[in-house]
């Protein structure tokens, strides 16, 4: 039996269509249970997010703006969100490198761009956990009102965010994994992205140069659209330019993690740490 | 030979070269986050854009002026260096299991300990000189010239304290399981509890003595007083709880780390993961 044959036979039970969805669904719900495991996680996603949501919501009941508490709650969500994909995907290569878990990751017949895809697909959900965190807080501790005016275009509005951003991590792991201190790339790349994408702080109040890379940044576009879906407005318009970001994203992300693995196999880096 | 007859330079000398040399060696050692590829978007970038952050969340909420914030966020992203950088020089012994070998020399124990302190302390003004001063440049903050020596004043004060309350935390690591949930938990608390983002006036009334039980509180509200253009003698109460505050922390960390010293001997856990 050839080598092909062999991992044909072992790899697929059925057509390429049939089992690239079934692999990432797979690695998809392991992540999500492994990270529910960990106590970094559950502080990025929990408990920072509601530090972040009550700095928010106390300002605006202490200041003069009238932006209502549901658009904070719903922002300082999304930075959980972030902040999830930014620590979890960005080291998501080096840390199964670091793990000695590339080399045979790699080996394996399945394409590594999708074993990855499953990784920060489940690291990006985890990051839900602080959206449903920051609204309930929202409502029992600050007393916001939470009446959601297109709820259906809320739930696809956050479904298309969290692939999004998964997928945004899929290039962030890729691009990271050059750099070998990524986690300090992540400690950085925190609250710029927040600001930028007008999370917590209206785009109008930003400089101009700033919308630039606001919108190339899938959670502007999604945030909008959860913020229409939810205060009012067309959430419809923002969530394509999401999902827009998302193809974008998934091609980059793919030629990407085919540089990593084509490099680190001719460089011989897969265990390099 | 007895122990305390084994130091050739006598006891004084001994105390001060275990105190700088050995605090010095082991902030080279044990601070993950010192060489410039770390340093710079952790200790630099990450407050820089936070200040930032702030400045703007404080401008969307009109809770604040650009000062209040840039004041609270310069003085408390010292205690970066304060809370993670204790954690590190004490905790990461027993990580990197040098903690028996250490605690089985005769060593000062005061001198073992607050030498550590040193370079975090030193680390720490650093981080906030930098943020001043990026502050300066552009976001427009103008102290008066003559409350420059008084702020400096505060900030070693406030940067000392956080480094005493850094030291507790640390000396915990030296027992706990995961001592970094803990510092990440607190670091992001104290932007909630030490009036950094809030004022303080708008936290529930427990929360309030919470916050005045802490570091940064006293050293914070000194900070802006002076910043604003108050004497020294207004600020002296602040500025003396501040002091006051971190010389508890300080003792009680001692304490702990005698405590868990002894505990381990005992039970022989020092080096237990």
């Amino acid at each position: 039996m050839s080598a092909g044959q062999l991992n044909r036979h072992l790899y697929r039970s059925g057509p390429a269509l049939l089992g690239w969805p079934r692999q990432v669904v797979s690695g998809w719900w392991y992540q999500l249970k492994m990270q529910a495991q960990s106590g970094f996680v559950v502080m990025v996603s929990l408990v920072q997010p509601l530090i972040f949501a009550s700095i928010a919501m106390a300002d605006q009941q202490a200041g003069n703006r009238t932006l209502p508490l549901l658009y904070y709650a719903l922002g300082a969500g999304i930075m959980g969100i972030w902040s999830t994909v930014v620590f979890g995907c960005g080291g998501a290569l080096s840390w199964q490198r670091h793990q000695g878990m590339l080399e045979p990751l790699v080996m394996v017949p399945a394409p590594l761009v999708l074993v990855l895809l499953g990784i920060t697909l489940g690291t990006a959900s985890v990051g839900l956990y602080s959206m449903g965190a920051t609204l309930l807080w929202g409502w029992l501790i600050f007393g916001a009102h939470i009446h959601l005016v297109d709820p259906f275009a809320f739930v696809i509005a956050a479904v298309v965010m969290v692939v999004a951003l998964g997928l945004l991590g899929l290039v962030l792991g890729a691009t990271f994994v050059l750099y070998r201190n990524a986690n300090a790339l992540s400690n950085a790349l925190e609250y710029p992205v927040w600001l930028v994408c007008g999370l917590v702080v209206p785009l109008s109040l930003l400089p101009g140069w700033t919308h630039y890379l606001a919108y190339i940044l899938a959670p502007t576009w999604g945030i909008e659209a959860m913020r229409t879906a939810a205060l009012g407005g067309n959430p419809w318009v923002p969530l394509l330019w999401c999902a827009v970001a998302s193809v974008v994203y998934l091609g980059v992300g793919v030629v990407l993690v085919s540089n990593v693995e084509r490099l680190s196999r001719a460089h011989a880096t897969l265990t390099f740490q | 030979m007895s122990a305390a007859s084994l130091p050739r330079r006598g006891r004084t000398g001994n105390f001060w070269r275990v105190f700088f040399i050995g605090g010095l060696i082991s902030y080279r050692a044990l601070f993950y986050w010192i060489t410039p590829w770390q340093y710079i978007p952790t200790m630099l970038a990450a407050p820089l854009f936070q200040i930032l952050f702030f400045v703007y969340l404080g401008r969307a909420t009109g809770v604040g002026s650009t000062t209040f914030f840039v004041v609270g966020n310069s003085i408390q992203i010292c205690s970066m260096s304060g809370i993670y950088g204790m954690t590190m020089a004490l905790a990461n012994e027993r990580q990197f299991q040098t903690l028996s070998p250490i605690l089985a020399t005769p060593a000062n124990r005061i001198a073992l300990f607050l030498g550590r302190g040193l370079p975090v302390l030193v680390s720490g003004l650093q981080t906030t000189a930098f943020g001043f001063l990026v502050s300066a440049l552009i976001l427009n903050f103008r102290p008066a010239p003559r409350a420059l020596p008084e702020l400096a004043l505060t900030v070693l004060i406030t940067t000392a304290s956080c480094t005493g309350f850094g030291m507790a935390l640390g000396s915990i690591g030296l027992r706990a399981r995961d001592i970094w949930l803990t510092a990440n938990i607190a670091y992001f608390a104290m932007l909630l509890l030490c009036g950094v983002e809030v004022p303080l006036r708008q936290l529930p009334g427990a929360l309030q003595v919470v916050a005045h039980l802490l570091p940064l509180t006293h050293g914070i509200a000194a900070g802006r007083l002076l910043a604003t253009g108050h004497h020294l003698g207004a600020a002296w109460p602040d500025i003396w709880e501040e002091l006051l505050v971190g010389l508890v922390w300080a003792t009680i960390a001692f304490v702990l780390f005698a405590y868990f010293e002894r505990q381990g001997r005992r039970t022989g856990s020092f080096d237990r993961l």
